[in-house]
């Protein structure tokens, strides 16, 4: 049917690609290394300058729609009218990252951690079901392969290859990964691994027996040297919890802090902290915490009052406030109480 | 003719992929990525042939095996690639285009290639295959496919009759 070049050409490319597959599949580092990483470089030069040309237009979804109403004004004012708007999206886009950075700064800098800040270049596609990411930074910057990376919210993956200038990152939502966790307050550990989807992930306590509540925080636990993953980096909240104290197995879901889909700039961990920094780096508190804080101040009521007794005038004002406030409500609540009582009597 | 054809086909498929890679995957589109490369291959494929389409598929399905944010085992796209630019050149005769099948094969394939990866992907033993958002990813990926279509191939086809005018018949 075809000829006997076409088929002796199918044969060899089907050959080669087979033998690249099993090559590959090897494990380790393999024969493609190299070769891989000059490739890498290449393309990943091509995306660098991609994302440079492209970069103005992704998020500037309406242009077009404004365009066609600018055409029949003066030439030189759509001209400058365009480029003003590039400007304006341009110092949006500036504001953020820089807002990004800032939380980036802070996380490294409570958790004294040595970052390398780097954008994100490319990411990979979605029907190949893995969640990878080409950073802009690489060899030349310091990063290696299995150095944890962080944004301003928590862990967001480790890098699994390097480049000169480019690096890829494994997110920690891709099913492939998995990563020790401390539950933060106390010091059970377990296994976090990705589910492929972009809002939740597993987690499997080694202790089952342990408790474990919706709403607690998890933090990374630490490898030898911070390597795949630094101590005290904070993971995710509990969701939800399958299973009871006690079964073989719990499996907790669990939110990550770090929102995958929209990552601009993160933090390469070069080097870890000397000390693990525990629980500090996790955001403030995010259980409740107004609802801790008022009933403290309004408990240690008797030593304000006595205060108010020697200081009568300007404070006593400001004090009868929450002095006054705990005796209605304890009378609402009495009043409310008795009320389905006295129904039920009548 | 060979040396502009194999130049074309190059600039083709590195102006696909650099798009695709840092533009289409990060507009967030619901579902799969527009697949601009298969796209670019296959009206490569009806424009010169099913011999030009498989080796124009095996680059670039290389080529983005080996692109630094793709993680999957090397080899395994371009193995699809070749071998639907192979079927899709030899399924269109060139002196005979019929649009709206033309534009049905590129969104068949676009769908078919989420099945065919995942396929490999499973029998390979690939952990990050999830077959609950096979649907999903192959209807998007049709749809997105069949758009891109209707832009990439009158292109290619312009550009193919100005490069290398020998190839129209």
């Amino acid at each position: 049917m075809f000829s006997r070049r076409t088929r002796f050409v199918l044969v060899a490319l089907f050959i080669t690609t087979l033998t690249f597959v099993i090559l590959d599949l090897r494990g380790g580092q393999g024969p493609f290394t190299s070769f891989r990483s000059a490739m890498s470089g290449a393309v990943g030069g091509g995306e660098q300058v991609g994302s440079l040309i492209f970069s103005p237009f992704l998020g500037v979804a309406n242009w077009w729609g404004t365009w066609g109403d600018q055409r029949d004004r003066i030439a030189g004012l759509t001209a400058e009218n365009d480029e003003l708007r590039l400007l304006v999206e341009r110092s949006a886009a500036d504001r953020e990252r820089a807002e990004q950075l800032d939380g980036l700064l802070r996380v490294a800098g409570v958790g004294r951690y040595e970052i390398v800040p780097a954008e994100i270049l490319a990411v990979g596609p979605a029907q190949e079901f893995a969640w990878t990411v080409t950073i802009d930074a690489g060899n030349a910057d310091g990063v290696q392969r299995d150095m944890s990376v962080i944004n301003g919210q928590g862990l967001v993956g480790r890098v699994q290859s390097v480049t000169k200038n480019t690096a890829t990152v494994v997110l920690l939502v891709d099913a492939s990964i998995s990563v020790g966790a401390r539950v933060a307050g106390s010091s059970e550990i377990g296994i976090l691994s990705g589910t492929g989807r972009q809002d939740s992930l597993e987690f499997q306590m080694i202790d089952p027996g342990a408790g474990l509540d919706p709403g607690q925080s998890l933090v990374t636990f630490g490898s030898k040297r911070g390597r795949p993953y630094s101590p005290g980096i904070p993971i995710g909240e509990v969701v939800s919890v399958a299973g009871t104290a006690g079964q073989l197995t719990r499996i907790a879901t669990i939110r990550p802090f770090a929102d995958v889909s929209t990552l601009g700039v993160v933090g390469v961990v070069i080097r870890p902290p000397r000390e693990d920094p525990r629980d500090s780096v996790l955001p403030d508190a995010p259980r409740a915490s107004p609802a801790a804080t008022v009933p403290s101040s309004i408990l240690p009521s008797p030593t304000p009052l006595a205060s108010a007794s020697a200081s009568p005038t300007p404070s006593a004002s400001a004090i009868a406030t929450p002095a006054a406030s705990p005796a209605p409500s304890q009378e609402v609540e009495r009043a409310a109480t008795p009320e389905p009582s006295t129904g039920g009597t009548n | 003719m060979w040396a502009r054809q194999t130049v074309l086909c190059t600039i083709l498929v590195f102006a696909a992929l650099v798009t695709q890679q840092s533009f289409l995957t990060r507009l967030g589109l619901p579902g799969a990525t527009p697949d601009l490369l298969l796209v670019t291959v296959i009206a490569l494929a009806f424009t010169y042939g099913p011999l030009t389409g498989a080796v124009v598929g095996f680059g670039a399905g290389m080529a983005l095996d080996f692109a630094p944010s793709t993680a999957g085992p090397i080899g395994v796209v371009a193995l699809i690639f070749m071998v639907m630019g192979f079927v899709s050149g030899a399924a269109v005769d060139p002196r005979d285009r019929n649009p709206p099948v033309l534009i049905g094969i590129i969104g068949l394939s676009c769908g078919a290639f989420v099945i065919a990866f995942a396929g490999i992907g499973s029998i390979l033993g690939d952990v990050r295959v999830d077959w609950e958002q096979a649907p999903t990813l192959l209807l998007t990926a049709t749809l997105y496919g069949g758009l891109l279509g209707l832009a990439v191939v009158p292109a290619v086809s312009i550009l193919v009759g100005k490069i290398t005018p020998e190839a129209v018949v």
